[in-house]
């Protein structure tokens, strides 16, 4: 950005042009097996960005994001199977519309208050949802809900690159290139001085949570029909909400391009460690260290090592959590 | 009389009887004052007598237990921040309040995203030069010195292209060649039609700059009137600097 004016653009673009061109490739390039760590990559590069939205460039902490991405997962199984048989194409709006409303309704009232309670409120918001998937019929309860079996890899494959493409595309002029964007850094780092420039902070946190919420609940569609079965445990569950959070921690929290760095780096170790240990807890470990390693020696994570600040939004989401900081 | 007229004729800041106490403290004890038209009004008082209290409800930051605030001829007690700085009422925030993440020319820009935008690049530009910060345009706002964080925070006040504006003590303990060029900012600016209100503890600068000085004390307006019958009158004096700065 301008920190480096003296800088040529050039050879970021030509390097997002060359990663740009390998992606659309993939398909071509690699095998089946290696083809799904892709489209898996790129599904959590996704995520952890739309994560980021909120938790990065406003500094609101969303403990409970799995909820999102698991409401468009069961919207689009529901919407699937019978009666209804919709097309996988049709469910994903009325995910997103449903993921909208749930979006207002936690965020209206509790994104007024210290990000605590935001926190919190985002946290049990998911945790019931575990609970209510598992206790209805509509939803298959414990056991889960099959989707109609689609056995197309370059499909979903390309689903993810295309869903994933258009949120960093979006994330970009929004948050990087807008007037919205200012709004949305400026309240993060002084919530009364926003309000003071005329920024009416609580509905823009509001349609930043909207807009986050709505991205997950798309990559939850599209996972639920690939993987073409999910439970409560595996759409709504706290770890893929922790993997989001590492993942940004990661690769730089409130930056375009750290989600994407921390959130492909984190799923290909996941997967090599899969490899070659099977599904053991070790990965668990690993999110662990990551989290102290980072808050301890790269507080701007992975994208911060290429630009040089002072300042860093770790701090001021923290603020935002805890309710220090400037009023006054 | 019209709506209009009958507001132009009203002094642009009211307040009557504004009370704030946080707890056993009474910040604002019933606070009566008045800002005119282009006017530049200096507000002195003893630390903790509750100036800044006083900015923050009149700018919605923080809202009164009692009293009114008429702005522009409205009622605002009360409102939201965000309203009341649309209706054309900006402050400074005595420790700076800036966007410490975001660069000089960003935290112009934020300033003006809810306002009007046509232009905006071009008055940040402006801003910049004004205030002498071109060459630091890029930098982070957490990375300036002490004086540039205070310009920066009377920058931003200037891109609201405000009719009113409280400054909270925006030239203490800035260097002088700072010190100038706010006060010549602030000059250029009433020119133009803005209105100030400008919390001061420089005597200096209220006998320079201000029109009419207002004093405070223990939560409430003392006197007001012009420097040299304030200076004059000694007890005033005594409120004022009889005590611990
Ligand atoms: N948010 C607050 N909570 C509690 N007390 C406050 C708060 N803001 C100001 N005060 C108290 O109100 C009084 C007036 O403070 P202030 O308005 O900052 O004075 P001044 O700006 O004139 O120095 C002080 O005693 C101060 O400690
Ligand atoms: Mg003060």
């Amino acid at each position: 950005m301008a920190a480096q004016p003296m800088k040529s653009r050039w050879p970021g673009l030509l390097l997002l042009a060359v990663i740009l061109v390998v992606l659309a490739l993939m398909p071509l390039l690699v095998n089946n097996y290696w083809l799904r760590v892709a489209t898996g990559a790129l599904m959590w590069a996704g995520l952890a960005c739309s994560w980021n939205m909120l938790g990065g460039y406003a500094g609101y902490i969303n403990f409970g994001h799995s909820a999102f991405f698991g409401l468009g997962a069961y919207v689009t199984a529901f919407l699937m199977n019978d009666p209804f048989g919709l097309p996988f194409l049709a469910t994903i709006p009325a995910g997103m519309m449903v993921t909208a409303v749930f979006a207002v309704i936690i965020g209206a009232p509790t994104l007024r208050l210290r990000g605590a309670y935001f926190a919190i409120a985002t946290w049990a918001f998911a945790e019931v949802l575990i609970q209510f998937a598992s206790a209805m019929d509509f939803t298959g309860g414990i056991g889960g809900i099959g989707l109609p079996p689609y056995l197309n890899e370059r499909f979903f494959y390309y689903a993810m690159f295309g869903t994933a493409a258009l949120t960093y595309l979006v994330a970009w002029a929004l948050f990087e290139r807008s007037r919205f964007g200012l709004k949305v850094k400026a309240l993060r780092d002084h919530e009364p001085a926003a309000e003071a420039m005329g920024i009416n902070t609580a509905l823009v946190k509001l349609q930043t949570f909207v807009l986050s919420a709505v991205t997950a609940s798309v990559f939850g569609a599209i996972f639920a029909y690939w993987v073409t079965f999910i439970n409560p445990k595996s759409v709504f569950g706290g770890d893929i909400t922790d993997q989001m959070v590492v993942m940004v921690l990661l690769g730089g929290l409130g930056t375009l391009w750290g989600p994407a760095i921390g959130g492909v780096t984190l799923f290909v170790v996941n997967r090599l460690i899969w490899m070659h240990w099977g599904d053991t807890a070790f990965y668990i470990a690993i999110l662990g260290a990551a989290i102290v390693l980072v808050v301890l020696f790269l507080p701007n994570g992975i994208a911060g090592l290429f630009v040089r600040r002072k300042a860093n939004a770790l701090e001021k989401v923290a603020e935002k959590l805890i309710g220090g900081g400037g009023e006054r | 009389m019209t709506a209009s007229a009958q507001a132009s004729a009203e002094p642009i800041l009211l307040v009557r009887g504004l009370y704030k106490h946080f707890g056993g403290i009474k910040a604002t004890n019933g606070v009566d004052l008045a800002v005119g038209r282009q006017e530049i009004a200096g507000l002195i008082g003893p630390n903790g007598c509750g100036k800044s209290t006083l900015f923050s409800l009149v700018s919605g930051t923080v809202a009164p237990d009692k009293g009114e605030i008429r702005f522009d001829g409205r009622a605002i007690a009360g409102m939201s921040a965000h309203r009341i700085a649309r209706l054309g009422l900006a402050r400074t925030f005595q420790i700076p309040a800036l966007f410490d993440n975001m660069s000089v020319t960003e935290n112009l820009l934020a300033a003006a995203a809810e306002g009007h935008w046509p232009g905006a690049q071009e008055r940040a530009a402006a801003t910049l030069a004004l205030l002498e910060l071109g060459h630091v345009a890029d930098n982070r706002a957490s990375d300036l010195s002490g004086g540039q964080q205070k310009l920066l925070e009377f920058g931003r006040a200037v891109m609201r292209q405000a009719s009113l504006i409280l400054l909270d003590e925006v030239t203490a303990g800035v260097h002088p060649n700072i010190r100038k060029i706010i006060l010549e900012a602030i000059a250029s600016l009433r020119e133009r039609g803005v209105s100030f209100l400008v919390i001061e503890h420089d005597m200096e600068m209220v006998r320079s700059v201000c029109d009419r000085i207002i004093v405070m004390d223990s939560g409430r307006v003392v006197t007001s009137g012009a420097f040299e019958d304030i200076v004059r009158n000694s007890e005033v004096m005594q409120t004022y600097l009889g005590r611990p700065q």
